[in-house]
């Protein structure tokens, strides 16, 4: 659980920084757009994302709230709108990319 | 006041360098979209691009005149010169001085910038080529045009992203209709499919992956292209004297900024310059017989002007023909506007609706006639050409069968 509480913590300062919100907000249920981010937001959460973790997320920004993503079966659809959701992901990009 | 005509089209596009090129991929709806071949792609995730194919600068200028233009330079003087060949209009010392030149643009010299800068940062270069600046400022297409014409009347160039071309050609027409300069060469012209404006793009997650099909359901993001349209426009009154082919009428032109989003375009600045147009043509919504629409392929692009439309056209809009030219054109930024305009002048003038290309199926949020796959023969009196760019700035400009 240790490295999974990390990541959600991490994703919700980055989220925090750039929505300029007291982190406390930010609970994992919080969804991105009831904290009042707009699409250029998101992708710069994004950005920060992919940073932070060394990862590409394959967000576009006109699917708005899901993530495909490569999984075992073809391609995955992930929920992309809270902000577990968003731990979620990167947790799931970085364990992809340890195992490449 | 001048009633204002379009006599000469010059074009370099995906789909050809030549007006009669032009027009048949776009009643084709044969999309310019291919693989991007002009830069190394290893690092981009999107190899796509509407790239001008086959464009040999050595056969448009001798190598000591090449070295002094960016790409995006030499695309407009290929293209003013086309325009003034098919305008058959002779450069006379009056002319020379006194006719306008304003060329829109978005973003400069970019594969110089791109060049430049890797040799500087990648390869730790101590100098750069004594021509980069003048390559790469903005001004250098439009300037190119002047030196390679010989014009020296009033000249500049217009910078609104993706509107600058529509903001360029309004510019001009209105320096015509007032009687300022008897002719102008306008338009506007882009070349910047360069890795660093790529990787831009995609930062910004609205590029499609396989291509671009405007207004569909199925619709990816938006595929970015390059080019150049110039044309010639001139008093009606001048146009006849001299027996000149006519393409069509400029009738008006109209301007608005949202004042809102960096990016997302807003439907009722869209619908403010598209009312302002109308009205500055003296025309009512139901005047307009086709829409040849900004149209990108990004999901909230469509949607957007879907609602604009509407409410610039209200009850007309559901007789109203609308297409985007970028399935097959992509979308040069810059120069898409002028792209489009010439779309929109040739549909007037061979009485034709170019489809919206790459067309799969209807989407309930965008439920207007987009003219799908097929191109249409109608009796077209006036039509309407709309650019919205990043920054909120929208412009939009009417035609009139001549």
């Amino acid at each position: 659980m240790g490295r999974n509480v990390e990541v959600i913590d991490d994703v919700r300062s980055i989220i925090a920084k750039s929505l300029k919100i007291p982190i406390e907000r930010l609970t994992p249920d919080a969804r991105l757009d009831e904290m009042g981010a707009e699409s250029l937001d998101v992708i710069e959460i994004v950005f920060d994302l992919e940073e932070k973790f060394n990862i590409s997320i394959p967000f576009k920004a006109d699917e708005g709230t899901s993530l495909k993503i490569p999984g075992k079966d073809g391609q995955e659809e992930l929920e992309f709108s809270t902000v577990s959701d968003l731990a979620k992901a990167v947790e799931r990009l970085v364990e992809a990319q340890a195992s490449k | 006041m001048n009633r204002v005509v379009v006599t000469g089209i010059g074009v370099v596009s995906p789909v050809g360098s030549t007006r009669v090129e032009f027009w048949s991929a776009l009643v084709e709806g044969r999309s310019g979209i291919g693989p991007l071949t002009n830069v190394p792609t290893e690092r981009l995730t999107t190899r796509i691009a509407a790239q001008v194919r086959d464009f040999d600068p050595s056969r448009h200028f001798e190598s000591k005149r090449e070295s002094l233009l960016d790409r995006f330079s030499q695309f407009a003087v290929v293209a003013a010169r086309a325009a003034v060949k098919d305008a058959q209009l002779e450069i006379t010392e009056e002319i020379a001085l006194e006719a306008g030149t304003i060329v829109g643009n978005s973003a400069g010299g970019q594969n110089t910038f791109d060049e430049s800068y890797f040799k500087l940062y990648g390869q730790n270069a101590p100098r750069l080529h004594p021509l980069t600046i003048p390559r790469l400022m903005s001004n250098a297409a439009v300037s190119q045009v002047s030196m390679d014409l010989g014009l020296k009347g009033p000249t500049f160039t217009i910078a609104s992203a993706c509107a600058s071309g529509t903001h360029a050609i309004g510019q001009a027409f209105q320096m015509v209709r007032s009687g300022q300069v008897p002719v102008a060469i306008t338009g506007g012209t882009e070349a910047c499919l360069t890795v660093g404006t790529i990787k831009g793009w995609e930062a910004l997650r609205v590029l499609s992956a396989d291509t671009c099909r405007p207004f569909s359901r199925t619709r990816s993001g938006l595929v970015l292209g390059e080019g150049a349209a110039i044309f010639v426009i001139e008093s009606r009154d001048r146009a006849m004297a001299r027996g000149a082919p006519i393409y069509a009428e400029l009738s008006g032109f109209g301007m608005s900024a949202d004042a809102g989003d960096i990016t997302a375009l807003d439907p009722d600045g869209a619908a403010r310059a598209m009312r302002a147009a109308l009205s500055d043509a003296k025309l009512n919504p139901e005047d307009v017989d086709y829409v040849n629409a900004h149209g990108t392929a990004t999901v909230m692009n469509d949607k957007t002007e879907t609602v604009a439309l509407r409410k610039a056209f209200g009850g007309s809009a559901e007789t109203l023909a609308v297409s985007s030219s970028k399935g097959v054109l992509g979308h040069s930024l810059g120069a898409a506007g002028a792209l489009e305009f010439a779309a929109t002048a040739l549909a007037l003038h061979h009485q034709t609706i170019p489809p919206t290309a790459n067309f799969e199926e209807a989407d309930p949020a965008c439920d207007l006639d987009f003219v799908p796959n097929t191109a249409r023969n109608a009796p077209l009196q006036n039509a309407m050409s709309s650019s919205f760019a990043f920054g909120g700035l929208n412009a939009v400009l009417v035609l009139s069968r001549a």
